[in-house]
């Protein structure tokens, strides 16, 4: 199947490095501390922050740095089909791993010891970029709830099909069986914290990069071309944190305004 | 005994915020006495509402509903089912109502909350005892095929009176509903017909365009807390936690009462002031199909 048509086309019209529209509203959740609605084309998710509060389990309390927890869903009707098992499934339960490794990261927890932050992230429309779409939504619910960070988290994925980098995967592409690299990026200490590649059976990875995944051996992805896909992935991540530093720009203007300052 | 005076004393000096911190009851019985909430509402109103239709592009039919702070997304997927042998004419409808962790601090993942089933439900009762829907609509293939609604709500946003807006949310949903258009193929299996298919087409089933199901009398409700001689229309959240007895009434579009659901607690409702709280969600009613009307009728404006 075509997914870069001869003229430099993707399905959707885009081009290779085009992103998809992004829309971000901060504070759609009014009883959260910080909640946020994050948009990448068809793709919708909300996030929602509680804390620093008190910690539900005791035994989990730590005495030096808060306890941060985060739960990813999907709404029954987010997917093509409807979904049976929303919550609890291997992969919801992986990425809410890895949703929350990103952001305990880069939260400042030892200044909140013996507390518990949650992050709640609710998937409304799939359509390729869930990961994505989560972290950007927490990061801003987490910057909406003034909780201290080190740098915003920002993130994008990047894929690799008919020989082409593409930025911005949606659900076909996603599906099409090619590599899917997503990163996570902290913009202002220019530093990736997350790494995930994923259908990796077309290619082999070896050098700097310890994964090394086993699988058909019929084509290769050489490491430059990897490296290149990556670098795209980071570009958007940029992109990204621009807009979201728009956004908390305005944000903060508002509630200037609203206090009379 | 010294409590009572304390607290008077008190109120005089404490800022206003401490007050309702330490003392809500006495805090809302001042305003009570006045005839008038801390938001300002009278006590009779209920609070800003908004319906958006097809708030989620990939479901068949859908709606977010608020009011005042209380969000409810509702969504309906279609499926092809087998209809039973008893109703073989029939399609089925499936409610589910589900408060996810993002909706209220008091909500924890893992454990959902007692509200949930409650809602669930008397949402279930009311849509299915209303006769809002009529299941001979949902029917394709007498005794083969028939459709199934699986109309799924979600909280966004649990601040009081969390079944009024799911049953605004679900009935915005039903009447933005368009079933899709299908066609029976060759194995006499229903498919899908998509805008390019030229193909075979059973006469029976095919939709030039895709149809909407048709609401007789539409379920409309209105939640109100009952506290000594008052009654509060369309509580927060916090009015909730602090005088606990509620009444739900639901009534249909020609005021018929379909339930009305009051689940014990400290105040006992005398026969006048169950009669009030009709009154009020006969009023209420008015205005929601008003609301429902000009919703529905903006995104007929957008199609064109």
């Amino acid at each position: 199947m075509e997914y870069v048509s001869p003229e430099g086309l993707r399905l959707d019209g885009r081009r290779p490095m085009e992103m998809r529209q992004i829309r971000a509203e901060i504070g759609a959740v009014a009883k959260a501390d910080g909640s946020a609605v994050f948009e990448m084309g068809n793709t919708k998710v909300i996030a929602a922050v509680y804390g620093p509060r008190e910690v539900q389990h005791r035994s989990q309390q730590m005495s030096d740095q808060a306890l941060v927890r985060c739960e990813y869903s999907m709404a029954n009707f987010s997917t093509g089909d409807r979904m049976r098992k929303p919550k609890g499934d291997r992969r919801s339960t992986e990425i809410s791993l890895v949703i929350r490794q990103t952001m305990e990261a880069c939260i400042l927890t030892h200044l909140m010891p013996r507390s518990q932050i949650d992050i709640f992230v609710q998937v409304l429309q799939a359509d390729g970029g869930t990961r994505s779409a989560c972290i950007n939504a927490a990061t801003l619910a987490l910057a909406d709830a003034g909780i201290p960070l080190r740098d915003l988290v920002t993130s994008c994925s990047a894929g690799y099909l008919n020989s082409t980098p593409l930025l911005d995967l949606n659900y076909v592409e996603d599906s099409a069986g090619g590599p899917d690299v997503t990163v996570g990026f902290l913009p202002k200490l220019d530093k990736v914290t997350l790494l995930q590649v994923q259908n990796l059976l077309n290619c082999v990875i070896l050098g700097r990069f310890s994964a090394l995944v086993v699988g058909k051996m019929d084509s290769k992805l050489p490491i430059d071309t990897f490296e290149n896909v990556m670098q795209l992935a980071i570009e958007g991540c940029k992109a990204i944190a621009n807009y979201i530093r728009e956004i908390l720009l305005e944000n903060t203007k508002q509630l200037e305004y609203r206090r009379g300052l | 005994m010294g409590l009572p005076d304390a607290s008077g004393d008190l109120s005089l000096e404490m800022e206003v915020d401490a007050f309702r911190r330490l003392f809500p009851l006495r805090f809302y019985e001042r305003h009570l006495a006045e005839s008038i909430r801390p938001d300002g509402r009278p006590l009779g109103s209920a609070r800003e509402t908004s319906i958006a239709p097809g708030a989620v592009a990939s479901a068949d039919g859908s709606a977010l509903a608020k009011i005042g702070s209380t969000t409810m997304l509702a969504a309906i997927k279609m499926e092809v089912m087998t209809p039973t042998i008893e109703l073989p004419d029939e399609g089925c409808i499936a409610v589910d109502f589900h408060m996810p962790p993002i909706c209220s601090p008091i909500v924890r993942p893992g454990r959902p909350s007692e509200a949930v089933p409650v809602v669930s439900t008397t949402l279930s009762d009311s849509i299915s005892s209303s006769g809002m829907i009529n299941l001979k609509e949902l029917s394709l293939v007498s005794g083969k095929a028939a459709w199934m609604a699986y109309l799924d709500i979600y909280c966004l946003d649990a601040d009081g009176a969390p079944f009024d807006a799911a049953l605004l949310s679900a009935v915005a949903a039903c009447s933005h509903l368009q079933i899709p258009a299908v066609s029976l193929n060759d194995d006499g299996k229903i498919v899908v017909v998509s805008e390019e298919d030229g193909g075979k087409l059973d006469k029976e089933h095919v939709n030039r365009e895709k149809r909407k199901l048709t609401l007789r009398s539409i379920p409309f409700s209105l939640t109100c807390i009952l506290h000594k001689n008052y009654i509060l229309a369309d509580p927060t959240a916090q009015e909730e936690s602090i005088m606990e007895t509620v009444v739900t009434v639901v009534l249909d579009s020609s005021s018929h009462l379909i339930s009305l659901y009051k689940p014990g607690r400290a105040v006992l409702a005398s026969t006048s002031a169950v009669q009030d709280c009709i009154a009020l969600t006969r009023q209420r009613v008015r205005e929601l199909l008003k609301i429902l009307d000009e919703a529905n009728s903006s995104m007929e404006v957008d199609k064109v």
